[in-house]
């Protein structure tokens, strides 16, 4: 195998794809999308965190406008948990579109994330959203395919091959020579998009808003170079293995359609299917139930609560609640919020299991689908996949649960012990400076460390799909026929 | 009679038209059976609300009996988007907007937008239902039957013959066609009686309104097929370019739109409405109670005989402060309704002119799972409020117990929506395309 005449291979690949006129109309749509796509995906991005800022602030600000009053007022009277839209959303939207984003957080209660832009959109919304990851994902590899698809079955076809071959040219030398000169086409459409990119990230300032934002660039950058080796080696192996062109461009555009549209949405319908999610009221009463027979504070015979009462009484060897040296009713209510939360959480937790079970079918396809890894890897290291929307919503309950114990611990240390119950009126209240003291809600961004480790599956199938797309770009150099 | 035998046989002949049209077949029997699971949770769905409704009624009556403000205050009333069995076909929005909604009389605007529980990644990933196969997978069978019908006879040099011998080349071109389409119509009939026979769905005028634009649908993919073919390029040429087509029509375009119409609407009047509520109905905990009480009898007047009382804690202060909720929310909320009802005749707008985003918003309209249908549901929801608000509160202000009413009437209660199908409006842009497209090839049908 000699470096010169695969240099020479690529080189001419490139010269004959280039010179072209539909090219170069080809290349002019697609950077205009492209330019288009990212216009977009900015502006969306300043919009949308000005939106979910302003609306954090105006919550904090009623939030402390509260006058002196009692705690348990504060807890119902609850605040709001804005997801802040992740920088590299502005690249792929993944799942951005379909996750709510508002939360309202209060005592004895998990509210749903509500807000999301689908739920303000029409059935056509489902058609997708035109995005940088969509033209790199779902468009380029279609030129790459219309580019690469006569590359060798044409030559075979007018018999340039023969002579090239009789010459001293090895099939191998051929093969990895084209597929470099296509891999350096599908750099020209490429480049130019993670360069725009690269200075919207620095322009922007917003880098704190992730964790490890350059790592995760780089990875993605990393990630879209090897699925562009992929599929220009593919569409070589192809070519040379179609009778000709247009057999070649057939089944280019079969495992396009197979890859691209067909496999990932029946993975995630068949992931739905086998593994139903239950309904709301479903999930609801499976949790009330289980609160009733652990102990339901809102009923004033629960043997839980009577038997806690009891024990409480009988240790500070006291009659009634009233002589007690902290506010019972404060205390009962933390009790409550505690038991109900980790019923909640556990059954949360269920839920969310089944929701990767139907996820998992898509993950796991991904060994078999390089189009679903690539998609995978963009999507969870940009911030915008499931695990950091329930990142966001783990967080968010976390400081739900501190709000509403918080203000149950204020309860039973500041209001009289002689008040027995309600949170009404101006006499069992506290200063307001307890409101201010309490941390206002700050959505931390996902770990790195957490996104590489859901991202791993599908890194590793890509690294695969290399080895795989190499091992049988030498297979067929040695099968390959000239005629 | 016999040349169009002929022509049929000459287009079964092939192995790969077998296999699209089995592939298309499976896929689309696949797809019915996802749209019936859908309709069985649905319906598994509704059949837990009605069990659940009696229970949680009886539970509350029994804890609260001598106290009905509070009773009211946990109990929670339900009120169904009665199913139309075409969702199966067109799952729409409803995997996205819960079907039941389950409210207490307190605010209002707090329970509004509760969602279901959804995987986002199943949102993203969109339902495969009929409907999907019929928008996505029935255009690209189009073009594989079609897209040689002219060019295989110039390549293979049988079309000077043709030339000569036919009485009309157009004839000869359209009846090849018109084979084709019949044989992929029967497809579309075949699937759709299946889907009538395991969705028990009952021949309405919205079924047959639903055939008859996908029929009109197809119409519209051969008349660009024949736009393309009368050409007389190559097949290879034809191939890529009505596949464009296809990328462009199907994924370019609808994409571009979707990012258009949610950049130049947002809507941050959802989260303004969400702190206004909260703040119109927690602040009167700390305000003058006369004041709360006041406004609350400006809005219902007939209230008024039950007085201001401000000693303590009192139902009627408190209900009146939840009251507020909705009534010091209301120039958000409206703001909010304007703007998803702008956004959505936006989208639609764009819509209409692109045929494949059409054919979606229409076969959602029919199935009831369409975004303005949610809406109407949502209002109709409130009204459902309203008339329990309404109900409840003299009983509650008189301070009586829960035994004076009869719970037995609050049974979950069904939203129906009558919508008549306008035939016309309904096909008539998906038959302007065809014809435009048509209209277009005129000058290309001279030349042949």
């Amino acid at each position: 195998m000699k470096w010169v005449n695969i240099r020479l291979f690529a080189l001419n690949f490139w010269r004959n794809a280039t010179n072209l006129k539909a090219f170069y109309v080809l290349y002019f749509i697609f950077i205009v999308l492209a330019g288009y796509a990212i216009v977009n995906g900015v502006q969306n991005h300043i919009t949308q965190n000005n939106i979910r800022q302003d609306h954090q602030v105006k919550a904090r600000q009623s939030w402390e406008a509260n006058p002196d009053k009692h705690p348990h007022r504060m807890s119902h009277f609850g605040t709001f948990a804005f997801r802040k839209h992740p920088p590299l959303a502005m690249f792929d939207y993944g799942l951005e579109s379909f996750t709510g984003n508002t939360i309202f957080l209060e005592a004895h209660q998990q509210n749903s994330v509500n807000f999301s832009e689908a739920t303000f959109s029409t059935g056509t919304l489902r058609f997708g959203e035109l995005s940088l990851a969509l033209l790199l994902q779902l468009v380029l590899p279609l030129i790459i395919f219309f580019i690469g698809f006569p590359s060798v079955a044409a030559d075979r076809q007018n018999g340039t091959l023969k002579i090239l071959l009789s010459q001293g040219a090895s099939w191998k030398e051929l093969l990895i020579g084209k597929s470099m000169g296509l891999l350096a086409i599908s750099l020209l459409y490429f480049i130019p998009v993670f360069l725009l990119l690269t200075i919207t990230l620095i322009t922007g300032n917003d880098q704190a808003m992730s964790d490890h934002l350059w790592l995760r660039f780089i990875l993605i950058g990393l990630g879209y170079l090897v699925f562009l080796c992929i599929v220009s080696i593919l569409t070589i192996v192809v070519s040379a293995t179609s009778s000709s062109p247009k057999n070649a461009l057939l089944r280019l555009l079969g495992i396009w359609l197979l890859f691209l549209v067909l496999l990932p949405k029946s993975a995630q319908a068949l992931g739905n299917y086998w593994f139903p999610t239950p309904s709301k009221l479903a999930f609801q009463s499976a949790i009330e139930k289980e609160v009733i027979e652990q102990g339901d504070s809102h009923n004033p015979d629960d043997p839980h609560y009577q038997h806690l009462k009891d024990s409480v009484l009988k240790a500070h060897n006291v009659d009634e609640v009233t002589d007690l040296p902290f506010n019972y009713s404060g205390f009962v209510m933390r009790e409550g919020e505690k038991i109900s939360s980790a019923l909640y959480r556990k059954h949360h937790e269920a839920l969310v299991n089944i929701y990767k079970k139907q996820n998992n079918v898509t993950h796991f396809s991904s060994f078999i689908n390089p189009f679903t890894a690539i998609k995978l890897v963009s999507m969870t290291l940009s911030e915008t996949d499931f695990s950091s929307y329930m990142d966001f919503q783990n967080k968010a309950d976390d400081y739900r649960y501190q709000l509403a114990q918080t203000m149950n611990e204020l309860q039973m240390e500041y209001i009289s012990p002689k008040k027995a119950s309600g949170s009404e009126g101006k006499k069992h209240i506290i200063d307001h400076t307890h409101w201010s003291a309490f941390q206002d809600f700050s959505h931390e961004p996902i770990k790195f460390s957490n996104s590489i480790k859901i991202a791993f599956p599908a890194l590793l199938s890509l690294m695969l799909w290399t080895i795989v797309a190499m091992v049988w770009l030498v297979i067929t150099s040695k099968r390959a026929k000239a005629i | 009679m016999k040349t169009y035998i002929l022509f049929l046989q000459q287009c079964i002949r092939s192995k790969e038209v077998w296999i699209s049209l089995l592939l298309i077949t499976v896929l689309g029997i696949i797809a019915i059976n996802i749209g019936n699971k859908h309709i069985e949770r649905q319906q598994q769905a509704i059949a837990e609300v009605n069990e659940y409704q009696k229970t949680h009624v009886d539970r509350q009556i029994a804890l609260h009996n001598d106290d009905l403000g509070l009773l009211l205050y946990y109990t929670k009333f339900s009120y169904i988007n009665s199913l139309n069995p075409l969702a199966g076909i067109s799952i729409g929005q409803t995997d996205v907007n819960p079907i039941v909604k389950q409210i207490t009389i307190k605010t209002f605007e707090a329970q509004r937008f509760d969602t279901d529980l959804v995987n986002p990644m199943n949102l993203q990933s969109g339902n495969l239902d009929l409907s999907f196969v019929i928008i996505y997978l029935f255009p690209l069978l189009v073009i594989v039957l079609s897209f040689n019908v002219v060019s295989e006879e110039t390549e293979t040099g049988t079309w000077q013959l043709v030339a000569i011998q036919a009485t009309s080349k157009l004839r000869f071109i359209i009846s090849k066609l018109a084979i084709r389409f019949v044989l992929l119509v029967s497809v579309l009939i075949l699937l759709f009686c299946i889907a009538k026979f395991v969705m028990n769905i009952p021949f309405t005028s919205r079924f047959l309104a639903m055939i008859a634009l996908a029929i009109c649908y197809i119409i519209f993919w051969f008349a660009l097929s024949f736009f393309v073919i009368i050409h007389k390029k190559t097949s290879g040429f034809n191939a890529l370019l009505l596949l464009s087509a296809w990328l462009v029509l199907l994924i370019l375009i609808p994409a571009g739109i979707n990012s258009y119409v949610s950049l130049k609407y947002p809507v941050p009047e959802a989260l303004s409405t969400a702190i206004a509520q909260r703040d119109g109905y927690h602040v009167k905990w700390d305000t003058d109670k006369t004041a709360t009480i006041a406004k609350f009898y400006k809005h219902y007047p007939q209230f008024e005989k039950y007085g201001y009382p401000t000693d303590g804690f009192n139902w009627l202060w408190y209900y009146a402060m939840q009251q507020m909720g909705d009534d010091d929310s209301k120039k958000e909320r409206e703001a909010l309704n304007k703007k998803i009802r702008l956004r959505e005749q936006t989208s639609k707008k764009l819509a209409t002119a692109v045929p494949n985003m059409y054919i979606q918003l229409i076969f959602n309209q029919l199935s009831g799972t369409s975004m303005s249908q949610q809406l109407n549901y949502l209002d109709a929801t409130r009204q459902f409020h309203e008339k329990l608000r309404l109900f409840f509160y003299p009983t509650i202000f008189e301070g009586k117990k829960a035994d004076v009413i009869d719970w037995s009437q609050f049974t979950p209660e069904y939203y129906k929506e009558r919508l008549p199908v306008s035939w016309l409006q309904t096909i008539l842009p998906m038959i302007l395309a065809s014809l435009f497209i048509f209209l277009l090839s005129i000058p290309m049908i001279k030349k042949l």
